[in-house]
């Protein structure tokens, strides 16, 4: 004979011991919760940390099924409500108490493992005993579309709902009579599941529809109001109307047995009938009233939005319409319109999403190997090609090299450095790395180049190099400001100059050659 | 793939579906268009080709279909995909070494096992945690074996850099500075929520971040790597 006491006890201890143990496993984590919290000073003579957990055990089943389950915050907002009822004089430690109780459900202290209990299953006399695991949730988190929320397991709610919901004073006597009556007369039992089965659904139908008049407020056309919505309504009206008249019908029903009849047990169940009929007609009621007001909204939302709907670009007068009155207004206020416009103008921004090994690998890719540098170019330590198209290519970059290595000699205008950009398919583009290198060794963006913002053909190119402003003027198409006289750093000593704003003395036309022909005649 | 011609308004039920999914912010509420559309990606077999031949044309990959909405992954070629310039941007090599160890880290620290991949419970992490781990896993890591330029060579460097830095530096409001181990964890966590990949938790306490879906997908989807199984293989001893 095998069991748990390998039938040393009785048989029937023995039958029913593992289940037993199981029940008496599943209220240990509520045990433990209570000890570990006295470790994070909150008080156990203060505060009734078992009421708190069944709580949100209560809290998280009443919420599971329904159109909205309860959210994390949800729980720990409402057991701080009921621990700040317990010590009025602590309100500042009502959250962590709420904090601690549901961390302790989700077994935070064990990274939200499962609770794992060891069960001695000793079989027949003499033999070793078989030891055996025994593993459960409480509450665990899954994540829904409006954010974390709570869910119980099936012990849980076992144990915490049912398993508990024992009178213990006499709970024989009372079960067994409330049970006959009944049993004698099906239809309370009946009538009360029912009844909440209708409130659940009535408090989903709410939320939907509350869901619905919110989306509908925000933007008319999110809900189809010519025909799906108009559906849905009626098929809630139906719900409702038929709700409301079963609730009455029911109430006066179990007031007049209540009224009748002597025995309190019966009395004690109608009452309980009674008040969740008393509930779930309030539901109903506040349905209704909703129900009645959906059309209002959405009439009103569509005037509204209507009147409200943004013109086009294109009907306004940008200057006289837009921009001047933006320039009357105060800050707060142009910065709605600029915004607003902004947003429309700058067209598609594409939102970007990541993959977990791509992005390692990115973060982890080798520094790229640093070439020697050339001896007789200082300015060319370090040349790195990529496929980045917004590089320079490899040849633009030699010959930009080439031109500025004529500082090298002494120093050189740098209208002459333009002037000596070889003609062929590049000398746009290089004559646009000359002008960039030009300008930076003249005003060098230290703290961009920290950041390392500089294009690095430009850092590298304008390396070596100073430049400082002539008296006349460039005469070379999309670009303005005076000369630069261009030469190696350190080089020819003149007098020294403080650097100006790069934008006082030179004008260059980044958007490249094609565009300045077009645009600067 | 299929040769069948699709119905137009499934194509723009498809794209808007893809839409959904690449604002972070969209969430599928019951009663909307963008869950009627998630309901319809996971019973019609029909639709879910349309959609998904639909995200292979864009660059995208669906990786999964949990409550809170459509999961995506770029391609790396594709225009979806994020570049290193996409974060800070004021990062150098040891930064982005630390970013990528903290960021395996917390992967290896959430989901051990891979029967953890398949298992929707959110998991919760906070900082100094994750921390303490990527520290205590220092060892192992400066002792993975990999010749110059692989991933565990990059992974030993990884934890060289992170072994030298300090844990905690506080600027003078009593914040964390940027320069510590800590800051580079909550930096990660930061941008973990800006990803949609993880969400405060505020409500269990300061630090405390969850990991959702979409971090879980997103890391199941990875082919792992020296560093992210030694992690993860020293993560199961932790628990058992």
């Amino acid at each position: 004979m095998t069991g748990a006491y390998g039938g040393v006890v009785s048989p029937a201890a023995d039958a029913s011991a593992r289940d037993r143990w199981r029940a008496l496993a599943l209220t240990d984590p509520v045990s433990r919760l209570v000890r570990n919290a006295a470790h994070a000073g909150i008080d156990d003579d203060e505060y009734d940390l078992r009421l708190l957990a069944l709580a949100a055990v209560d809290i998280v089943v009443g919420s599971m099924g329904f159109a909205r389950e309860a959210t994390l915050d949800d729980v720990v907002d409402e057991l701080a409500g009921l621990a700040a009822r317990m010590a009025p004089h602590r309100p500042d430690q009502a959250r962590d108490v709420a904090q601690t109780v549901v961390r302790g459900l989700l077994n935070d202290a064990h990274e939200q493992r499962r609770f794992t209990y060891r069960f001695a299953d000793l079989g027949a006399p003499g033999e070793p005993a078989r030891w055996e695991a025994y593993s459960f949730r409480l509450l665990s988190l899954r994540e829904a579309e409006y954010g974390p929320v709570l869910v119980a397991s099936d012990q849980a709610v076992t144990l915490f709902l049912h398993g508990l919901d024992v009178d213990l004073e006499d709970a024989d006597r009372a079960l067994a009579h409330v049970l006959q009556r009944q049993l004698d007369d099906r239809r309370f039992d009946a009538a009360a599941r029912t009844a909440a089965q209708a409130e659940r659904t009535s408090v989903g139908m709410s939320a939907m529809l509350a869901e619905l008049l919110d989306a509908t407020r925000r933007d008319v056309g999110s809900h189809d109001w010519e025909r799906e919505v108009p559906e849905r309504l009626l098929r809630a009206r139906r719900h409702v109307e038929s709700r409301i008249a079963e609730d009455d019908r029911l109430l006066e029903h179990v007031q007049g047995g209540l009224d009748a009849e002597t025995s309190p047990e019966v009395r004690a169940v109608s009452g309980r009938i009674v008040d969740l009929l008393g509930r779930a007609r309030q539901v109903h009621l506040d349905l209704e009233r909703r129900l009645v007001g959906a059309r209002e909204v959405f009439l009103s939302a569509q005037v509204r939005q209507r009147l409200a709907r943004r013109r086009r670009l294109r009907m306004l007068a940008l200057r006289e319409e837009l921009l001047l009155p933006v320039l009357e207004l105060p800050r707060a206020e142009a910065a709605l319109v600029a915004s607003a416009f902004a947003d429309r103008a700058l067209g598609v921004s594409v939102p970007r999403l990541v993959r977990f090994d791509d992005l390692v690998d990115a973060l982890w890719a080798p520094p790229r190997a640093r070439e020697a540098a050339e001896p007789e170019i200082e300015l060319v330590p370090d040349v790195d090609v990529s496929d980045d198209v917004q590089r320079y290519p490899e040849q633009v970059v030699a010959a930009a090299r080439e031109v500025l290595g004529a500082a090298a000699d002494g120093e050189v205008r740098l209208s002459e450095l333009l002037a000596a950009v070889p003609d062929g398919p590049d000398a746009a583009e290089v004559t646009e790395l000359v002008l960039l290198s030009a300008l930076w060794a003249f005003a060098p963006d230290v703290a961009a180049e920290a950041e390392g913002e500089v294009a690095a053909e430009v850092d590298v190119l304008a390396g070596g190099i100073e430049a400082e402003r002539a008296d006349e003027l460039l005469d070379v198409p999309g670009v303005g400001g005076p000369d630069l006289v261009v030469r190696l750093r350190g080089g020819a000593t003149g007098a020294t100059e403080t650097p100006a704003e790069p934008a006082d003395v030179l004008f260059v036309d980044v958007y490249g050659d094609a565009y300045s022909r077009e645009t600067v005649s | 793939m299929t040769s069948v011609a699709a119905d137009l308004t499934e194509v723009r039920a498809a794209a808007e579906l893809l839409g959904f999914a690449l604002a972070r912010r969209a969430r599928p509420v019951e009663g909307g268009q963008y869950r009627a559309l998630l309901d319809r990606y996971r019973s019609e077999l029909r639709f879910r080709d349309v959609v998904d031949t639909m995200a292979e044309g864009l660059g995208l990959e669906v990786l999964g279909t949990p409550r809170s909405g459509l999961v995506l992954a770029p391609d790396p070629a594709g225009p979806f995909a994020t570049r290193l310039g996409d974060l800070r941007s004021t990062m150098d090599a040891d930064d982005r070494l630390v970013f990528g160890l903290v960021l395996i880290g917390i992967a290896a620290y959430a989901y051990p096992t891979d029967a953890d991949f398949d298992d929707p419970e959110t998991k919760l992490v906070e900082v100094a945690t994750i921390d303490g781990f990527i520290r205590a896993a220092l060892g192992t890591l400066g002792s993975l074996a990999g010749v110059e330029g692989s991933a565990e060579e990059r992974a030993r460097a990884a934890a060289q850099v992170y072994a030298d830095l300090p844990q905690l530096i506080t600027t003078q409001t009593g914040r964390r500075a940027r320069g510590c181990t800590l800051k580079a964890v909550e930096d990660v966590c930061g941008w973990l929520v800006e990803q949609g990949a993880a969400r405060e938790a505020a409500s269990l306490g300061p630090d405390t971040f969850h990991l959702t879906d979409r971090f879980r997908l997103l890391v199941a989807d990875s082919a792992g790597g020296g560093a992210l199984d030694a992690l993860r293989d020293l993560r199961r001893e932790d628990v058992p």
